[in-house]
């Protein structure tokens, strides 16, 4: 018995010196400058650790403890960054939601511990979907390198790919899109000499030609009908062109572009002579009634000298899922020669209450224009308001709302000025914005070392499901469905 | 001599290892510098685990490792020459162990090593397929190190997947290497327990690639080849077959004639003549596989990276450029040593090409025409050329030469946090962390970014007002940047040497004023020569001449028209006045100009 307590004491000592007490620290009345930024944040309970680090400050050791306003605390010491293990915080983000948890983080430095003015995090009731769907790309030019469509655990930090570009080499990946974030019903693009649309409907795995001889490009910016029997797309004829002022990169413009819906089931391309004009239509989106089509609408201009007068408006047309067919007005919703601005990114929430939509000073690849910003038009009243609660000094551009309409994501340069991350905010009953969080990490150094930009994140409710081996067979065939026009 | 090699049998390793050194080291060192830029290996956790997520990690691992010392030709040489002997001795001991340790064998070890020799001249075979077969050699070789039958069956079912994720596609000539061992050297195996060991190395060997493709998303063939041998992808690297066959089939030859050999009693005419047939196969070999046209080009490529002007323009005396690629790069050199206008069509010129060469989706081009564009000012084109250099490169290994540009450019251009991420990557290199650690310190710092010389010109030279940049009408943007900055003597003289090249001596006439301001002391010759040419043959008289051309180049260019006027060919020109700009206007870069006056000649 006494060689029990002997060695029951010996690992009691050896544990509690694995960590040290923070004892007599200086006070510091200002909340700690961490990385990322979670200071005040609104969050999921189910979402990952916010680990975090500190990015300018010195330290050789961290101590964060947390304690949760209902109940629960979790505290851990690290050399470099903050990790908590996911039970723990799962359990504390649970036993806390509706509520918030308090954060007190100390430094020790040359021996000495200073304490941080505490800070919460507020646990939403509201619960977020399982995961991010996103496409993982250097932000770069013309030439693109390795690159993918990924999946992300939201509740864990599992990345997995569903296809990336190294299974066909050469070849570029984009437009994935999932029908009200339900990746049962999804769609993908592949560009190169393998290129295909691919349409997966309740596993089953189809690949399509989307140019015809009637439309000018091929199919792009997908977005799904709610009931699942039409896509709509944009088709472009785009082009780039390179800055050469210091603070500018690349522009994005279309010479050509008009919208199209995919009957699924027919396997028809529906048009309107009032989507199809010597005018620039692309992005379009239907209502969660699925009744109407919004879109973005420019007046044509000369690319070279005027592309800086390329402004879209946000506009709407009446659809009926029954027959497929259009509305014979179009209805300009904001106008762009009212604001003077460009809209792109129309997304309407699935509670019907919202449309979100990125603004910039012209053009309608926003994610090259620092200006760009978030808005938020209000359905009900038809008012509109930037979102300064999420919105930054540099691009805020592609967003989507979770299947609640309760969180959105959207992509923000904010961290270094040109790789793009994802970050997730929360919206309540009365239009409240919370600040928003970006997407946590293993290691929080990870967005400062990574090479990939966060493209295009998308919510999903549950995992997606391709085979990718089945998607490199059909595409290195030459079997495609050829959509048609109606 | 035989008496000499019985005593001291590795002389001959060193020998070779001796001129597998000189080779990349003095002969072929541009080579291993443009590889070296075409990588960026990084002492982090996360570039050891994406390496070696895959199959063939660690030669991945290592061969990136090793090839960052090429930095300096002579340890990437070195570290070649090591690796290559350290092939031939595991066939050496492969050869003694099957066959015998005799020196008529010894000669005939070289040859694998040999063979990865040749094929490692091409720049596009990468280190690590060489490091990749040394992994299941060495892995066959504590195979009979091992004496129990029951744990070298063991030791080979848990060695082969193994060496499949560490080496990738040849780690089968382990199975096969083991086999061969049993057979030769232990003659221990039951019926039984051979019964076991080919069960185990069919099913090591075919199974793990249809594994790793549930996981891995790569082609199967390219599981089934390695992954990181070839800088393409789409390339099947079938001269590594003939590596990897002889691996096998140099000790098993020797194997089945080893009754013989111990026969022989002429060994030393037999050795002698050995070293003889292998050295001439590595003459020939290398001779035919080694290509120094890309040797010449990457030397130009290698000097404009280090901004050694003279050395090219030493390159160019010694052996006229004739790529576009080595031609642009003689024209910045001469621009950046002041004597463009009086120099340029001294050597072969393609055209505007040879300039500013047109955008190519590679990984070789930008990274070389972006050099023109940085030092002309055009910072965004350089940077954005540097950024598709880099993504273009096939295996995605990243640039630590581009990536530094981009870094830079971005410092210039005050995006300081992007810049900033740039640069702690490469802190965690070997060779660019100073670099980095520099440019670090200049973040946010105006004073000490305009304290660098280059960087305070280019701050500015480069656009204060925006426009797209088109690559179709690249003398208009060169107007717009000398316009930008009329002390920009670069911009003008391409300018200028744009419209000399596309014969456009319309607007050379009218561009030719602008440089009044730059500090020339006389009109530079290639200027003299155009605008004489253009006075005559827009109807005018030489005595009107308003320009101060010396009267020795109008001299000159009366004899050329009279020797032209007179039936005088292109070859009976050349030797007088194939340093002009008539030589040029009349014979080379297209078209000979066509003016609507009728030209006096």
């Amino acid at each position: 018995m006494i060689r029990y307590t002997f060695f029951a004491a010996i690992i009691l000592v050896i544990l509690s010196g694995c960590k040290e007490q923070v004892e007599s620290p200086d006070k510091i009345d200002s909340y700690p400058v961490i990385l990322p930024d979670y200071v005040g944040v609104t969050i999921p309970a189910s979402i990952a650790p916010l680990n975090f680090t500190f990015e300018n400050e010195k330290f050789e050791k961290i101590d964060v403890a947390i304690k949760g306003k209902k109940s629960g605390e979790i505290h851990i010491q690290d050399k470099e960054v903050a990790q908590f293990p996911i039970k723990d915080w799962s359990n504390l983000l649970e036993a806390n939601k509706g509520s918030e948890i308090t954060v007190t983080v100390s430094l020790k430095s040359d021996g000495k511990w200073r304490q941080h003015k505490a800070f919460s995090i507020y646990i939403s009731e509201f619960p977020i979907d399982y995961g991010l769907a996103y496409r993982l790309i250097a932000p770069g030019y013309e030439v693109y390198s390795k690159m993918g469509i990924y999946q992300r655990d939201l509740s864990s930090f599992d990345q997995k790919a569903i296809y990336e570009n190294t299974m066909v080499p050469g070849s570029c990946v984009n437009c994935h899109a999932f029908n009200q974030n339900d990746p049962a019903t999804m769609s993908l693009h592949v560009r190169g000499e393998h290129g295909a649309t691919m349409l997966q409907i309740d596993g089953k795995m189809e690949l399509y030609k989307t140019k015809t001889d009637s439309t000018i490009a091929s199919c792009v910016y997908p977005y799904w009908h709610p009931s699942g029997d039409y896509i709509a797309y944009s088709v472009n004829q785009t082009k780039q062109g390179f800055h050469e002022r210091h603070n500018e990169r690349i522009e994005v413009f279309d010479e050509a572009s008009d919208v199209v819906v995919y009957d699924v089931k027919k396997n028809q391309l529906l048009t309107s002579s009032l989507l199809k004009t010597d005018n620039f239509e692309t992005f379009p989106v239907f209502s969660p009634d699925g009744r109407t089509l919004y879109f973005c609408s420019s007046k044509k201009f000369d690319i070279q000298s005027g592309y800086q007068n390329i402004k879209y408006s946000l506009c709407k047309i009446s659809f009926d899922p029954e027959t497929g067919n259009f509305g014979s007005v179009i209805d300009t919703i904001i106008s762009s020669e009212t604001t003077g601005k460009s809209i792109s990114f129309p997304r309407p929430s699935f509670d019907g209450k919202y449309l979100m939509y990125t603004q910039s000073d012209y053009g309608n690849f926003s994610i090259w224009h620092k200006e760009a910003d978030l808005y938020l038009l209000n359905l009900l009243d038809g008012t509109s308001r930037r979102m300064d609660e999420v919105n930054s000094d540099d691009t805020e551009s592609f967003h989507d709302w979770s299947s609640n309409s309760r969180w959105f994501v959207f992509s923000s340069r904010r961290g270094d000025g040109l790789y793009t991350r994802p970050y997730i905010a929360s919206i309540d009953n009365e239009g409240n914005i919370s600040k928003p969080f970006l997407l946590p990490q293993k290691d929080p150094r990870y967005y400062d070392t990574s090479l990939y930009s966060f493209n295009v994140p998308e919510f999903i409710k549950a995992p997606v499901d391709v085979n990718a081996r089945e998607l490199e067979k059909k595409l290195l065939s030459k079997e495609r469905i050829q959509m048609q026009l109606r | 001599m035989i008496k000499l090699l019985k005593q001291f049998n590795w002389l001959l390793s060193l020998l070779f290892g001796v001129a597998v050194f000189l080779f990349f080291a003095f002969y072929y060192q541009y080579h291993l510098h443009y590889q070296e830029q075409l990588q960026l290996f990084l002492f982090t956790p996360y570039y050891w685990s994406d390496l070696m997520s895959r199959p063939g990690g660690l030669a991945d691992y290592l061969g990136t490792f090793f090839t960052q010392f090429y930095y300096y030709s002579w340890s990437g040489a070195l570290i070649i020459s090591i690796l290559l002997v350290l092939l031939q001795l595991g066939i050496k001991k492969l050869c003694n162990v099957w066959a015998d340790r005799s020196l008529i064998i010894l000669p005939f070890t070289f040859v694998p090593s040999i063979i990865i020799w040749g094929i490692l001249c091409d720049e596009n075979y990468l280190l690590s397929a060489l490091i990749a077969v040394l992994l299941p050699l060495g892995a066959a070789l504590l195979h009979l190190k091992i004496k129990s039958p029951v744990f070298r069956i063991i030791y080979i079912f848990l060695a082969l997947p193994l060496l499949y994720w560490l080496s990738g596609g040849v780690f089968w000539i382990f199975g096969l290497l083991c086999i061969l061992s049993e057979w030769l050297y232990f003659k221990q195996l039951t019926k039984f327990q051979w019964g076991i060991l080919f069960v185990i190395v069919i099913g090591c060997i075919l199974l793990p690639p249809y594994v790793a493709s549930i996981f891995i998303q790569y082609p199967l063939r390219r599981l089934w080849w390695g992954i990181s041998y070839h800088r393409y992808p789409v390339v099947s690297p079938y001269p590594l077959l003939a590596l990897w066959s002889s691996i096998i089939i140099i000790p098993l030859l020797f194997a089945f004639i080893k009754g013989k050999i111990s026969r022989v009693k002429n060994v030393t005419f037999l050795s002698t003549s050995g070293i003889i047939m292998v050295s001439l196969f590595a003459f020939f070999m290398v001779k035919n596989l080694a290509d120094w046209q890309k040797e010449e080009i990457m030397a130009y490529d290698y000097y404009i990276r280090t901004q050694d002007w003279q050395k090219i323009i030493r390159m160019a005396n010694h052996k006229d450029p004739n790529t576009p690629l080595s031609v642009t790069c003689l024209n910045l050199a001469l621009s950046k040593d002041g004597s463009m206008g009086n120099s340029m069509f001294r050597y072969y010129q393609n055209g505007p090409e040879g300039l500013l060469p047109t955008f190519q989706r590679d990984f070789t081009s930008p990274l070389m025409s972006g050099e023109v564009y940085y030092h002309l000012g055009f910072l965004n084109t350089s940077m954005r050329y540097a950024f598709e250099a880099m993504e273009a490169l096939p295996d995605y290994k990243k640039s630590s030469r581009a990536m530094l540009r981009i870094a830079e450019i971005n410092l210039l251009n005050g995006e300081y946090k992007v810049a900033e991420k740039y640069l702690k990557i490469l802190q965690h290199t070997l060779f660019y962390s100073k670099q980095a650690e520099q440019m670090l310190e200049c973040l946010g710092n105006e004073q000490k970014i305009n304290a660098n010389p280059q960087w305070s010109l280019l701050k500015k030279y480069r656009m204060k007002d925006d426009f797209l940049f088109s690559e179709n009408e690249k003398d208009q943007m060169l107007g717009l940047l000398f316009v930008n900055n009329q002390s920009n003597k670069m911009a003008f003289e391409y300018l200028i040497a744009y419209t000399l090249l596309t014969k456009d001596l319309d607007h050379f006439v009218q561009y030719f004023p602008l440089g009044k301001n730059l500090g020339y002391k006389e009109i530079p010759a290639h200027y003299q020569e155009a605008l004489l040419f253009y006075w005559i043959n827009t109807g005018h008289d030489v005595s009107s001449l308003p320009w101060s051309i010396d009267p020795a180049v109008v001299q000159n260019y009366i004899n050329f028209a009279k020797a032209l006027a007179s039936g005088a060919n292109v070859n009976a020109l050349s030797g007088g006045f194939s340093q002009t700009y008539w030589y040029y206007l009349q014979f080379a870069g297209g078209d000979p100009l066509n003016y609507s006056q009728n030209p006096i000649y």
